[in-house]
């Protein structure tokens, strides 16, 4: 009788709580900060280029007026940084790289804390528990979610099919592999660039970064700098002959505009950058019918790929943040990441990834098939470890950049390059 | 009696100037000593990463001294403000003596000539940064089919100063050329009529009578353009960034970055503060100098 007494309260508290779920859920009016102003801070790449192409759906969604401030990516940071550290309230919602700036911005509390808006003010379709846990985790600092993921994405390799083909170049399957295909490329074609990536000091850290990975090296041992240790000794070594011996003449300028025009514009075998640079290397479609994408082989450190994404957040000082916060779910609902898709921008979602429209716009082109499979692989095994995992990531990630260029332009031996660098992060990560 | 009415009325009318000008001069005031003041109590504190930690007083101060990459970066600022600046007085004065003389020209010549320094200097730095690219750009693309050899240009640790030099000469030569026409067609027409009259050939007239009248015009473009030169940033930010390594990273460009990049802006704020201490130093130099030369 206790026992089915039990049974039937705990049956009517199960019922109660969703009930209270689906009356939440219920309430959930689009309308409800009509007439309000959202002010948004975007960097101005692909991502929110495809986001802000549906702005006018949002509009109409809600009757907030989204107010939209975009910028190139570091003067982007460059006002946050000003709005920021005079606690304005300017900015309602902005982009944000957790991988890069995460952890130091939600120690100055830069974030709102959107852990309980994900529970208490949504949307019945936002489908949260749909959402990568790797990227929310990545975005997760000391309990508190600090952004939701608009995307994913990580550095693959484009190459030209008919090049490979053309000097009889494989496939590369292992690092050295692609050392191999792009001396031979070299060596039948010296018109075309075997490979390229960054060489840029502040791009850099994001391609080298998987390279350390997959040939099993690692920024931080023991709370020491690590890039004197023989594995990252060798990264580096590799990664700077790639660029210094196969790469472009002024490789050390180069960054993803200038990888991008020169892949597109047939001129490079191999071309190592961002998986969302796909909509701009097939820009014109001279590339479509003659590229593959893989993501980097493996290396003695097996495939451990750079995997981040873009995030959009409210901001701490924001004085309307549940407004603020209905643009935020619109942008990152399935509807939203669905139409951002097939303009390239990876979903962070498997629903999406998975959704028929999505797909059918992927077999459209082999090219997109791989470009997909390179990216499940990403989502897989990735790491968000970009430059090194503390507060200071960007001032860290000169450190690198100065190694590699010293390397690439023979200005420093191996050694002296990273006991250079291992030098001032050492100190930077001692001054916390 | 007369007198001293008529002082009163101009003590009187001095004083309904001083208030109706008041609230400007006040704003002006403000808008410049407030930011001043801000950054040098900002000077004064320490930031981290997370934002603003403690007063250190002069810590920031000492620190630069024995930064290597401030010394560095005040190395290269100099290094390209003296070759810019030569460089550019010495087409300045050339393209304004061409403009003074061809009266032939067209408008549409003349308009085209001081073109580029109308130009916003992020659009000249995107511009230059294409046509420059070793690989894709038209300025290797015109050496190779001359038989000469590419270079790297901006991508150089050794030509990249060179070339960010030339860019800014490229820009700012007709503004220098245009300050110095308005001197050249200041000078007493007299001068060369004597001259003339003497038998005294072109370029002696250009060297003993011309150079020494123009100097004081020469003194304030070289004021104007130490100005912008010694806080070169747009051309290096929009190209290199500072590079290749540190090749091309000047004070400004350092100070920015350790600012907005590294958000130490209390380190920052001295960096910044010194490098206006040495623009003044340079404007209050030159016109010294100009005092010493004006007829």
């Amino acid at each position: 009788m206790r026992a089915r007494t039990f049974a039937a309260q705990f049956m009517l508290s199960v019922i109660a709580v969703g009930l209270a779920g689906s009356a939440r859920a219920a309430d959930f009016d689009w309308k409800k900060f009509q007439g309000k102003t959202v002010d948004f801070l975007a960097n101005s790449n692909p991502i929110s280029q495809a986001l802000l192409t549906h702005k006018a759906d949002f509009e109409k969604l809600t009757g907030i007026t989204l107010k939209v401030d975009t910028y190139q990516e570091q003067q982007m940071r460059q006002r946050l940084v000003t709005v920021m550290n005079a606690h304005s309230d300017e900015v309602d919602v902005f982009m944000t790289l957790p991988s890069r700036e995460g952890e130091q911005f939600a120690a100055a509390g830069w974030y709102a804390d959107l852990t309980p808006m994900t529970k208490n003010e949504v949307a019945p379709d936002y489908d949260y528990a749909g959402l990568s846990p790797a990227l929310l985790k990545a975005a997760t600092y000391n309990g508190k979610l600090t952004s939701m993921p608009m995307n994913i994405e990580g550095p693959v390799i484009y190459y030209r099919t008919d090049i490979f083909k053309k000097c009889g170049v494989d496939q590369p399957k292992t690092i050295a592999d692609v050392e191999a295909a792009a001396k031979k490329v070299k060596a039948c074609d010296p018109s075309i660039t075997p490979f390229v990536s960054r060489g840029l000091k502040p791009a850099l850290p994001y391609t080298f970064s998987n390279f350390l990975h997959n040939m099993g090296g690692s920024y931080m041992v023991g709370g020491k700098s690590a890039l004197c240790s023989p594995k990252d000794k060798a990264a580096l070594d590799t990664y700077s002959r790639l660029l210094r011996d196969y790469g472009p003449p002024g490789v050390v300028n180069y960054s993803f505009p200038q990888i991008s025009a020169l892949y597109r514009a047939g001129r490079a075998a191999m071309d190592f950058e961002a998986s969302n640079e796909l909509r701009t290397v097939m820009e014109g479609g001279a590339r479509l019918k003659d590229t593959a994408i893989i993501p980097l082989p493996a290396g003695d450190g097996g495939q451990v790929p750079t995997t981040i994404g873009w995030g959009i957040t409210v901001s701490a000082y924001s004085k309307q943040p549940d407004a603020a916060w209905y643009f935020v779910q619109w942008a990152t609902s399935p509807a939203v990441q669905k139409l951002m898709a097939v303009q390239g921008i990876a979903p962070p979602r498997s629903s999406v990834a998975n959704d028929p429209t999505y797909r059918k716009w992927i077999d459209e082109q082999p090219v997109r098939k791989e470009w997909q499979a390179a990216l499940d692989v990403l989502a897989a095994k990735g790491t968000s470890e970009v430059g090194y995992p503390i507060v200071a990531n960007p001032e860290s990630r000169e450190f690198i950049g100065q190694a590699v260029q010293n390397l690439i332009l023979k200005q420093k031996t191996v050694d002296q390059a990273c006991a250079e660098a291992d030098k001032g992060i050492d100190a930077l990560i001692s001054q916390k | 009696m007369a007198e001293a009415a008529d002082t009163t009325a101009q003590d009187r009318q001095r004083q309904e100037l001083a208030a109706l000008s008041a609230p400007a001069v006040i704003f002006t005031v403000a808008m410049i000593a407030f930011p001043l003041v801000y950054t040098v109590w900002l000077s004064f504190q320490s930031f981290s990463a997370t934002g603003r930690e403690s007063v250190v007083g002069f810590a920031n101060y000492a620190r630069l001294i024995s930064d290597n990459e401030f010394w560095h970066g005040l190395w290269v600022t100099l290094v390209l403000y003296v070759s810019s600046l030569v460089l550019q007085l010495v087409f300045g004065v050339w393209l304004a003596l061409v403009l003074f003389h061809s009266r032939r020209l067209s408008g549409v010549v003349r308009s085209l000539f001081i073109s580029p320094f109308m130009m916003p200097p992020v659009v000249a730095g995107l511009m230059w940064l294409v046509i420059l690219d070793p690989s894709l750009g038209a300025a290797n693309y015109i050496l190779t089919s001359l038989g000469l050899p590419p270079s790297d240009w901006l991508a150089s640790p050794t030509f990249v100063i060179p070339t960010v030099a030339l860019i800014d000469t490229w820009q700012w030569t007709p503004y220098v050329a245009l300050i110095v026409l308005g001197g050249l067609q200041s000078l007493p027409p007299s001068v060369y009529e004597a001259a003339q009259i003497d038998g005294a050939s072109g370029f002696k007239t250009f060297r003993r009578i011309t150079l020494p009248l123009l100097l004081p015009t020469i003194v304030t473009a070289t004021i104007l353009r130490s100005v912008d030169l010694l806080r070169f940033f747009d051309i290096i930010y929009i190209t290199t960034q500072g590079g290749p390594g540190d090749a091309s990273n000047t004070l400004n460009i350092y100070g920015f970055r350790v600012g907005f990049e590294f958000f130490n802006i209390g380190y920052a704020s001295a960096l910044m503060l010194t490098l206006t201490a040495i623009v003044l130093g340079a404007v209050l130099a030159f016109n010294r100098l100009r005092g010493a030369v004006v007829w």
